[in-house]
């Protein structure tokens, strides 16, 4: 079983830390409001212990934005927030003047481009920290149990680890917290951990 | 190049040309390699002027500033970016057709993706994607003014324009909510024209239904704030509520509508209470302090207005809604009339 250690976790802090940051700049420029963004926790599970009861969401229904990104490693990235939770973020993002009835349309399309752009800031500082390219794909929106999704992508991956984070995010003064889950195989951990030595080395 | 790929490539080239949706692919320096039909159409701009430039050369009218950052991402990271047609609307300067590219003519809305792409020789180019959804942004606009309009229909009276029973039950139900939770006063009146079947047989319907629609009116006159809720709460019976209001304030409300009515004078020759329209009216009031629940004030100020009918009529009265009060203490308000 692979298990981080102090420095490991510290150092992915920082990286998911500095790409929250620029998150949050770019949601704030997009808002027009301030936006605060930060990632307080990493968590490693072992395949045996993917389960929703250990994300921090207490909710039937989530929505979750997951793009599939390769490179060096490969890996599922998945943003998810409680279905409430999620509307009322595409709301605060669009102003208040917005109903919920009429989010329903809007709400796929605006969900995407915020998980778009917390997935790709957190991406990118990982590129630029660890030195690699990665690509990823287009972001998808699906709204279902957290159960049916965590089992929905473990199926795709062989051996996997979850690598949980968990996200607070604060927009005109309202907090929410989410989480970001990335999938790896258990092969993808270690070289995934093998950067993140290359890292703590260079620094 | 062997026919068979040439033939190929003429194929995917229709394909890029017929596709229903703008496509642009540019190099890593941002300089467009293709540029299809749709584009074309849209942007006032072909393919030839485009090919070979920068897309800030192109549209010098004004390219958003989240779509060049977007494109400087999806340039330097080589990761996909999506910008939604909500919170961007038109990122870029394309127009419903017939294209004219004047400035008076509107964008199309647009959903836009940037999806890096390497080819076979290695260097990465990145696709842009363009969708047009004004369609649904058209579709929401309607759908919005619909449900604006059948919203104001399920709450208010067709004929008065007051809010009805069922607006009045929700709206009760919250502001009582409030004086428990915010610990603010709450008044309720209830008021009722007095004599108004007679009046309906004697002047006719069609007059009692402009005696009601002016009523209404009056009663929205003498209310100066916004929270204050006028509703037709049966026939010829009013509920108004007043949040955040106590006795003091509601006694007020009643006798500027009991002055009201005097000056407006409509002629009722049927009435036992005056010569012309009047209305009784019933207070009760609630604080957080008054042991009371929602049922009671409501019975409470309906028994203040039985009361003020069974005294004579075109009258105020208050009823205490505390349970510990006896029968004897309905208190008797002068209207000064």
């Amino acid at each position: 079983m692979i298990s981080l250690s102090e420095l490991h976790t510290d150092a992915l802090c920082e990286i998911f830390n500095i790409g929250a940051g620029r998150a949050a700049s770019s949601l704030s420029e997009i808002i027009g409001e301030e936006v605060q963004l930060s990632v307080p926790h990493v968590q490693i599970f072992p395949s045996s212990e993917i389960q929703a009861q250990k994300l921090p969401l207490d909710s039937a229904r989530v929505g979750a934005v997951r793009q599939h990104f390769s490179g060096p490693f490969d890996a599922i990235a998945m943003l998810l927030f409680t279905e409430e939770r999620a509307l009322e973020i595409v709301r605060d993002m669009m102003g208040s003047h917005v109903s919920l009835a009429e989010l329903a349309e809007f709400e796929q399309d605006a969900m995407c481009e915020l998980g778009n752009i917390i997935l790709n800031a957190c991406l990118s500082a990982m590129a630029d920290l660890l030195g690699l390219t990665l690509q990823s794909t287009l972001p998808q929106y699906t709204v279902d149990s957290p159960e049916f999704l965590l089992q929905n992508i473990t199926g795709e991956i062989d051996q996997p680890v979850m690598m949980a984070l968990h996200i607070d995010l604060t927009i005109e003064k309202r907090q929410t917290q989410g989480c970001l889950v990335f999938l790896l195989s258990t092969s993808s951990l270690k070289e995934f951990l093998s950067h993140i030595d290359a890292f703590i080395t260079g620094i | 190049m062997n026919p068979a790929t040439h033939v190929q490539n003429l194929v995917w080239n229709s394909i890029w040309n017929a596709i229903n949706l703008g496509l642009i692919l540019i190099d890593d320096q941002g300089v467009v390699v293709l540029w299809n039909d749709w584009v074309s159409e849209h942007s006032g701009i072909t393919e030839k002027q485009a090919v070979g430039q920068t897309l800030e050369s192109l549209f010098t009218d004004g390219l958003g500033a989240s779509f060049k950052i977007a494109m400087q991402n999806a340039l330097t990271y080589k990761l996909p970016v999506v910008l939604s047609s909500i919170l961007h609307r038109s990122p870029l300067p394309l127009y419903p057709l017939p294209c004219t590219r004047k400035k008076q003519q509107a964008r199309i809305h647009q959903s836009v993706s940037l999806t890096p792409i390497i080819t076979p020789d290695g260097t990465h180019q990145c696709l842009i994607q363009i969708t047009d959804t004004s369609v649904s942004f058209t579709r929401e606009h309607m759908l919005k003014l619909h449900s604006k309009q059948l919203s104001i229909d399920a709450t208010t009276d067709g004929l008065t324009g007051a809010y009805n029973r069922r607006y009045f039950n929700e709206r009760f139900k919250a502001e009582f909510g409030r004086v428990n939770r915010q610990g603010t006063p709450l008044a309720l009146l209830m008021l009722d024209i007095d004599y108004f079947k007679d009046y309906n047989d004697f002047y006719g319907h069609p007059a009692g239904d402009r005696v009601l629609i002016r009523i209404v009116e009056l009663m929205k006159s003498q209310l100066n704030r916004t929270t204050d809720v006028v509703t037709r709460y049966g026939g010829e019976e009013f509920a108004i509520l007043l949040p955040d209001c106590e006795l003091e304030g509601a006694r007020a409300v009643a006798q500027k509508i009991q002055h009201a009515m005097l000056k407006l004078n409509i002629p009722h020759a049927k009435s036992n209470a005056a010569g012309r329209v009047t209305l009784s009216i019933g207070i009760a009031t609630h604080s957080v302090n008054s042991n009371c629940d929602a049922h009671l004030l409501l019975n409470t100020a309906d028994t203040a207005l039985y009361t003020a009918k069974h005294e004579g009529r075109n009258r105020i009265r208050y009823l205490l809604t505390q349970n510990e009060m006896s029968k004897d203490t309905a208190y008797l308000i002068d209207a000064g009339l």
